[in-house]
């Protein structure tokens, strides 16, 4: 075996059960620690993000752990019994196991395909198992592959650049095309929904930094208002805080409009012609549509925006054959590399193992021949080299021809007992 | 070499440029971004070879005829369009500027008086700051429309809630309205010292004993309406906020481009004294409004007859006695032809 995963993700396993067998990067620290006084010989790295928990293990045949042995340490670890989670777990091994490293670290096994938070866990994960003294040869030969892959399919595709949440699309998308810049516009919140936490944290990334929230219980808006560092604004001064608004998030769903085209009119004279970025995310809507035909106003609701989000999910599944293209050749690449690293340590000891006996011989020639000239002795050695090398020719051939599609274990075990080899994988 | 560069070679290369950058609105190519900016420069490469030799076979600077003003206007734009593409690689600015800077090239090749201007060697200075002045202003304004221009499709496409990927690909309102401002108030101070300069220019030709132009003249009333208009906005921009902020300013920019449109057609087909400006004699190309070039010379049509006033390029003599045109807008720089001048 060269590498093994054992898991379960969002595919086939429930948030609850995902829940329960979550690591804390505290825990996972912990965790590794556990790991490598149980299989010291192991290679590991734990991977546990809100959609997936996955330890990838490396190890030689002797030293392999189970799917049984894995999957009970992970429920164990958690005080769970092993029977509780081991059918919903899964396991990769060899090619199958990079393929599915590669594949996840590119964000196409992700709930929201192309999702660029993935590739930053992987890489924060490798590093832990690093620091930890987890990782080895293979462990580090995978994962660092599995990052360039990943850069390689950002690259190579548009698989990343659609966003498909909807507070994403409505910042990165639409509010970025009508500012420059956040960190001296005024934002004012509506309500106290979750989708407005999420548009803010997006904004903040943008450099939001002066916010007002406006809640019909205004004990809420201080609360909400301290969470996000801004102030709270009463419930009658929404016209006021419209007036000075350059992007509005409104989430507070009062089942009818809370500006109608009528009341901004009013407002808009104070607003001085400046542009108006407002994001309607209530569902029934709490501002009146008509408002986005003044000019100088953007409306978007949840449906202009879930359109767009749909949009970008086409366009990101028609660049995934793409992408998958790239796991497979990567994946042939490593397995191709891997096989012909294992090998190796063979060859070698095949071509040691053919030096002593021609030095010999070719020693006990010389001393017969002492009479011959440097240049005579020379061609000899040289003759004695060229016939080890045909004779090892063939053997070392037929070994690299079978390791390009799995390890031969037969011909190793082959050569190792006509030769009387060591084996060592 | 240099003699082998026409305004052909770098116009085509603009036009492959356009047409490369149109078509982001069709298709995705990873290699486009390059293929365009080299072209856009080699026609800038090839655009400055010209007007090199132009200088170097006139014996005198750029700028120093009608058609070389509409040409280094031409440069400026495409310049400042490299600068852009270079700056936001994937914003096509070449779809609005690519075209204004070949519209300048077909006006320099089909309209424009090739012939150089003479002057006394006291006028270079000013009319160096002249011509130049009134030519960067002229690329303010260009810019400043190509930005509102802008705005506009912006506006269009957000109102329309097309994801950026969809359609054109275009800087935020914020950074396009910032830049429709900085276009006003850049082309206001450009050509206010145009005319300031111009001004100047008349008061010497007057102590030189050239007769004055009138502020009436054709040209001059029509760059004095730009001015007008651009302190107009100037002014309406600074005290009213709704102004200078939004949509508004975009149309300001607009409306400054129309004003230039006039100012350049009235300067092409116009009669106006302001092309005999530097010399004491009158006549010249645009006094006979309505009479058809031959081949860049200039006639008059007298009893019937067509008289030759200016003859095509290649029958000049140093001995010509016949005023040179002038630049379009105002005037061009004077600069004394080495030997009495060529034409």
């Amino acid at each position: 075996m060269l590498v093994q995963v054992v898991g379960c993700s969002h595919h086939g396993a429930s948030i609850a059960l995902r829940e329960r067998l979550a690591f804390t990067a505290e825990q996972a620290r912990e965790a590794l620690d556990r790991w490598r006084r149980v299989f010291p010989r192991v290679e590991s790295v734990l991977l546990s993000t809100c959609n997936r928990v996955e330890l990838y293990s490396a190890a030689d045949q002797e030293n392999e752990p189970t799917f049984e042995q894995v999957a009970a340490y992970l429920a164990r670890f958690h005080g769970l019994e092993p029977a509780e989670v081991v059918r919903h777990l899964y396991r990769h091994s060899d090619e199958a196991a990079v393929r599915h490293l590669f594949t996840v670290t590119s964000s196409l096994d992700s709930m929201v395909l192309g999702e660029p938070q993935i590739f930053a866990q992987v890489k924060q994960a490798y590093q832990l198992a690093t620091q930890q003294d987890n990782t080895g040869p293979l462990m580090h030969a995978v994962f660092q592959t599995a990052l360039r892959v990943a850069r390689r399919v950002a690259n190579e595709t548009a698989i990343h650049q659609r966003r498909v949440s909807a507070a994403s699309v409505a910042v990165a998308d639409f509010a970025r095309q009508v500012f420059e810049r956040f960190d001296d516009k005024e934002v004012l919140v509506i309500g106290a929904g979750e989708m407005a936490q999420e548009t803010l944290e997006y904004l903040e990334d943008e450099g939001a930094r002066r916010i007002t929230v406006v809640n019909r219980s205004f004990d809420r808006a201080v609360e909400l208002a301290g969470r996000w560092k801004g102030r709270a604004v009463a419930w009658e001064d929404l016209p006021q805080a419209l007036a000075a608004a350059d992007v509005v998030i409104s989430t507070a769903a009062a089942g009818r409009w809370i500006v109608d085209r009528q009341q901004f009119v009013q407002i808009e004279a104070r607003r001085f012609a400046r542009p108006l970025f407002i994001l309607d995310l209530a569902v029934p809507r709490d501002f009146d549509p008509a408002i986005g035909d003044r000019p100088d106003v953007y409306l978007y609701s949840i449906d202009d925006l879930q359109e767009a989000c749909q949009r970008n999910r086409v366009y990101r599944d028609k660049e995934l054959p793409a992408a998958l293209h790239i796991i497979d050749q990567e994946t042939a690449r490593f397995m191709a590399g891997m096989y012909h690293r294992a090998i190796g340590p063979v060859i070698e000891q095949l071509r040691l193992g053919w030096q002593a006996p021609k030095e010999e011989e070719l020693q006990r020639l010389l001393n017969k021949l002492s009479h011959l000239d440097d240049h005579a002795k020379d061609e000899i050695r040289h003759s004695f080299d060229r016939l080890v090398n045909k004779l090892l020719h063939p053997p070392l051939m037929s070994l690299r021809d079978e390791s390009s599609n799995g390890i031969p274990r037969g011909l190793l075990d082959a050569l190792a007992r006509l030769f009387q080899l060591k084996r060592r994988e | 070499m240099l003699s082998g560069v026409s305004t052909i070679c770098f116009a085509a290369s603009y036009a492959i440029a356009l047409a490369l950058e149109l078509s982001r609105l069709w298709f995705r190519s990873r290699v486009r971004g390059v293929v365009l900016f080299g072209f856009a420069a080699a026609g800038l490469l090839a655009h400055t070879a010209f007007l090199y030799y132009r200088a170097v076979q006139a014996a005198g600077a750029p700028l120093s005829s009608e058609r070389d003003w509409f040409l280094i206007a031409a440069w400026t734009l495409v310049a400042a369009y490299l600068f852009l593409a270079a700056a936001y690689p994937k914003i096509p600015f070449g779809v609005f500027l690519l075209p204004l800077a070949l519209l300048l090239i077909a006006a320099a090749r089909f309209l424009a008086s090739p012939q150089p201007s003479a002057n006394a060697p006291a006028l270079k200075a000013w009319g160096i700051i002249h011509g130049l002045s009134i030519m960067l202003a002229a690329v303010a304004v260009l810019i400043g429309f190509a930005a509102g221009l802008m705005y506009v499709v912006q506006v269009r496409q957000l109102k329309h809630k097309q994801l950026p990927g969809r359609g054109l690909r275009l800087p935020s309102l914020e950074w396009l309205g910032r830049a429709n401002s900085r276009a006003i108030l850049a082309s206001l101070i450009l050509l206010a010292v145009g005319v300031a300069s111009g001004t100047i220019l008349n008061r010497i030709d007057v102590e030189r004993g050239v007769e004055r132009i009138a502020w009436y003249d054709p040209v001059i009333l029509s760059t004095l309406l730009l001015l007008v208009w651009l302190l107009i906005a100037m002014v309406v921009s600074t005290v009213y906020r709704s102004a200078r902020q939004g949509r508004r300013v975009a149309y300001l920019t607009l409306v400054s481009f129309l004003f230039l449109v006039v100012v350049l057609v009235v300067g092409l087909l116009l009669s106006s004294r302001h092309w005999q400006r530097g010399s004491s004699e009158g006549g010249g190309r645009k006094a006979e409004s309505g009479v058809p070039r031959a081949e860049g010379g200039v006639q008059r049509a007298e009893g019937g007859r067509t008289k030759t006033l200016i003859p095509p390029p290649s029958e000049l003599r140093p001995d010509s006695s016949l005023p040179p045109p002038r630049s379009p807008v105002s005037l061009v720089i004077a600069l004394p032809p080495p030997g009495g001048g060529r034409c």
